[in-house]
């Protein structure tokens, strides 16, 4: 009797405890997380690990502006503008008025020109973004409440979209003086966190992040947008593809992170409810971050540029394209990405003589080997004084794009002779250890990422000037090849030398050919495939997810410019 | 014939057919069957290599996630002769990944078995014929080694390490499989070291050596035959857990490895049954024929068990 009072209890606390997650399901947006998030109650985005993408720079920290891709401009959101001078060493930023952190306290010039300062001193705040802001500028000044001048070391057209503007993944965010003063930026954990955002924090764990509305937000109070829909965010850790792919098809979840394009057609199969950025095949969205294999210069044998040509020279791009992205993207024919923004550079490339060709050339690949002494033994692997030619490519294991991606890598090397082998390291292990420091002969990810209009940004990733030795952490994820000899003495040159050209100059293209030379003879990194990126999205609970049709931006969702696609969610009927 | 006095008991031809069969016990139906379908695996790992193109087994060989003869996958393409399981997500063929794959695992488990064996008939000898510090030290050593669950350690060692071959992986298993074949044979060899034969060779002088593995362990065969196919149950076991989880050996085919790719890249949803269906069956062979050889080899030493 006792028993059965008890399972009674038990199925009636479900009945409610469901039937009230099934109210609030309609209200709220679950986002897929690709990552763990080690450290829950820390939000010192100026350091590593997941901080930002869990929701934090999509619905509580605001940029001061977004690049929208579709336009080209910076959308201004926490500024509403930002002036250079003449020659672009003095940049003056105008903040929003009527901006408050969501405990009340104004947001104003001087949390601006706090947080800069942070940065500009100090050498431990290791993110992208700090590092950036700290290499270019030389000092920061207050002008007035809502107006701060950034004195630049040096002419910068690009300064605006490179720190402030989303243009990849994150931009620099600004943190509230009346919390951060007085304690040490590398390692306080600001929790709990507080932000401008239309949203406030919650509770998270390893696997998930929730934040709710703040009804009381500053945007909707100052007219600047309505308060988002949805009144509950929830960031929830996935795993695979195929547990993210049930979870969406069944409705549990709204957005989805990168899936192969069989996996999208087997959910819509079963969900017709669920989209892609493109109607049809192929479904995926170009992302601007182009792949490619980075090579540890450091790291005998591939300290010779010829057995790095070698493995230019053997990789198949046109197979990795077909069966690691089943035909979602194309062959990298340069560094830098294929969008029509790019255009005039690549075409200067592929006249010098430096395109890249989709199709392997393992003969070639071989030559350059047993030029440099090597024969081939009776395994079938090339050897010189009794070492097998060998190399461990570090892959990080969260998708099946990147794992796959190197499987064929490593077919196409076994087969020309270089005994391959991938080595699938954890995601917080792969780019909190293994990149940054030079662990690694070769590496699968995507570091020259950066121009998606100009061709500096990207190339001026692996200038000399970012060169540190194996085991300390390369600024900013810069120059992880460590690629240190006179070509790249040259090479930084003549890539300082754009710096401080706009992006239409005509100059810009031959420049850029000049120094691609370099990277042609050299092979610090092996660009292999553009980027596809195919998220789906449940229009179940939400709709005005963004597609090629409906392109107010572009969908990558665990960017600071989700805050865009949160603001278009509405509630479907 | 049938009025005779000192009659056999009335047996139907099936039952005296089987009667026969306890003549020799090791042609016990389990056993030959288990024996039989472990031989078929290992028959087709090594006749396939001869009569099928092994390069197929690496990424992007074949077309992409094409289904098996006479049926068709989602995109409504059917099976071809050159691919007659099919092909997996990265082009890979199943069915050479059978033929490299199966042996392999096979591999890893009778490798870890035997060497986790042997540790533990050294161990296992030692301490119970030996006693003294001896016995106390591996008896403590075993029962505390018992206690650590295999998959934990290794899960944290090859994740720390990466690739691992698999001969590496079976030496790692076998570290985790030496501790009840230990324990069983001390138990047997202390109420063994008593009995009349071998007091009488201790008395002829034989060495301990000799007492131990001349003497003794030829009666401990078919317990030794029982625990070496429970051990290598166990190790495939953690082999296969390890795979699946993404832990084994990268480029070699298993079939572990197998069904965690296909996880990983969502077969289960895009309806690639034989990517992931095709291994499973075959692992599922291979513990039913470890079962049956078991089963088979408990029926050898103990008569008791053997039915009608």
């Amino acid at each position: 009797m006792k028993r059965t009072l008890t399972l009674t209890a038990v199925a009636l606390a479900m009945a409610v405890s469901g039937g009230a997650f099934a109210q609030e399901r309609a209200d709220t947006v679950i986002f897929d997380l690709d990552r763990t998030i080690k450290d829950p109650e820390n939000f010192n985005w100026f350091t590593s690990g997941t901080k930002r993408q869990h929701g934090a720079h999509q619905s509580m920290w605001e940029p001061l502006f977004i690049l929208n891709y579709t336009t080209g401009e910076l959308d201004p959101w926490l500024a509403t503008g930002i002036e250079s001078n003449d020659d672009f060493t003095e940049w003056t930023l105008a903040i929003r008025e009527g901006v408050t952190w969501s405990d009340g306290e104004t947001f104003d010039a001087d949390d601006v020109v706090f947080t800069a300062n942070l940065a500009l001193n100090n050498e431990d705040l290791s993110q992208r973004e700090a590092a950036n802001l700290r290499s270019q500028v030389a000092s920061v000044e207050k002008m007035g409440d809502l107006s701060v001048k950034f004195v630049l070391k040096s002419a910068n057209p690009r300064f605006a979209t490179e720190n402030f503007g989303v243009r990849i993944f994150g931009s620099f965010l600004i943190m509230p003086e009346h919390v951060w003063a007085g304690e040490d930026p590398a390692t306080f954990a600001f929790f709990p966190p507080i932000g401008t955002g239309p949203y406030t924090f919650t509770s998270a764990s390893t696997n998930r992040a929730i934040w709710d509305r703040n009804d009381d937000w500053w945007g909707a109070q100052s007219g600047f947008q309505e308060l988002p829909e949805p009144q509950r965010l929830i960031w929830l850790e996935t795993g695979g593809e195929e547990s993210r792919a049930q979870l969406i098809a069944s409705n549990q979840i709204d957005a989805a992170t990168n899936v192969t394009v069989g996996t999208l057609e087997a959910i819509r199969a079963q969900n017709p409810n669920v989209t892609a950025w493109h109607e049809d095949y192929p479904y995926a969205w170009p992302d601007p971050c182009a792949r490619q294999l980075e090579i540890n210069t450091t790291v005998a044998p591939w300290t010779d540029p010829n057995l790095r040509r070698a493995v230019a020279h053997i990789i198949d791009r046109s197979q990795i394209v077909n069966v690691a992205y089943e035909g979602t993207t194309v062959a990298s024919e340069s560094m830098f990405v294929q969008y029509g923004s790019m255009g005039a550079y690549i075409d200067a490339i592929k006249e010098a003589g430096y395109g890249l060709p989709a199709k392997g050339d393992a003969a070639a690949g071989q030559a350059l080997i047993e030029a440099a002494g090597y024969a081939k033994g009776d395994n079938g692997y090339y050897a010189k004084d009794g070492e097998t030619l060998s190399v461990s490519i570090h892959v990080n294991s969260a998708s099946t794009e990147y794992t796959r991606t190197i499987d064929v890598v490593v077919e196409q090397l076994n087969r020309a002779g270089i005994e391959a082998k991938a080595v699938p390291v954890e995601n917080g292990v792969f780019w909190g250890e293994v990149l940054p420091f030079g662990s690694f002969e070769m590496s699968y990810s995507w570091l020259s990422c950066g121009s998606v209009n100009e061709p500096w940004t990207s190339m001026a990733r692996y200038t000399t000037d970012s060169v540190v030795p194996v085991g300390e952490r390369s600024p900013g994820f810069n120059n992880t090849s460590r690629w240190d000899s006179e070509a790249a003495a040259t090479y930084t040159e003549l890539v300082a030398s754009m710096a401080n050209l706009a992006a239409d100059d005509p100059k810009l293209p031959e420049l850029v050919a000049e120094a691609y030379a370099h990277l042609d003879a050299e092979v610090p990194f092996i660009p292999l495939v553009q980027a596809a990126k195919l998220l789906p999205f449940n229009n179940t609970y939400w709709t005005g997810w963004p597609t090629a049709e409906n392109a107010y931006n572009h969908p990558a969702f665990w960017w600071n410019s989700g805050h865009q696609i949160i603001h278009n969610l509405t509630k479907a009927q | 014939m049938s009025t005779s006095a000192t009659q056999e008991p009335q047996l139907t031809k099936a039952q005296q057919r089987k009667m026969r069969r306890f003549d020799n016990p090791w042609l016990n139906p389990k056993l030959l069957w288990g024996a039989a379908i472990l031989i078929g695996i290992m028959a087709l790992g090594l006749i396939g290599r001869l009569l099928w193109d092994t390069e197929l087994v690496f990424t992007g060989s074949g077309p992409l996630k094409l289904p098996p003869i006479g049926f068709e996958n989602l995109r409504g393409q059917s099976g071809i002769t050159d691919h007659p399981l099919g092909t997996d997500g990265a082009g890979r063929d199943v069915l050479s990944l059978l033929i490299v794959g199966a042996p392999n695992s096979l591999y890893v488990g009778l490798l870890a078995s035997l060497i986790g064996m042997s540790l533990g008939i050294f161990l296992g000898f030692s301490a119970g014929f030996v006693r003294g510090r001896v016995d106390d030290v591996i008896r403590v050593l075993s029962d505390v080694m018992i206690t650590i669950p295999p998959l934990l350690i290794l899960v944290v060692f090859q994740s720390a390490y990466g690739d691992v071959n698999l001969t590496m992986m079976a030496v790692l298993i076998a570290a985790f499989v030496w501790q009840s074949p230990t324990r069983l044979i001390r138990a047997q060899v202390m109420s063994m070291r008593e009995s009349g034969y071998v007091q009488m060779a201790r008395l002829s002088g034989a060495s301990t050596f000799h007492i131990m593995f001349k003497e003794m362990l030829p009666n401990l065969i078919p317990y030794l035959f029982g625990s070496f196919i429970a051990n290598v149950t166990t190790s495939i076991v953690t082999a296969v857990g390890l795979e699946v989880l993404g832990l084994g050996p990268q480029r070699v085919p298993t079939l572990g490895r197998t069904i965690y790719e296909a996880i990983n890249a969502g077969a289960l949803i895009q309806n690639l049954w034989w990517w992931w269906g095709i291994p499973t069956l075959f692992l599922a062979l291979m513990f039913i024929a470890l079962l049956l050889i078991n089963i088979g080899l408990d029926e050898v030493s103990n008569p008791r068990l053997r039915k009608l």
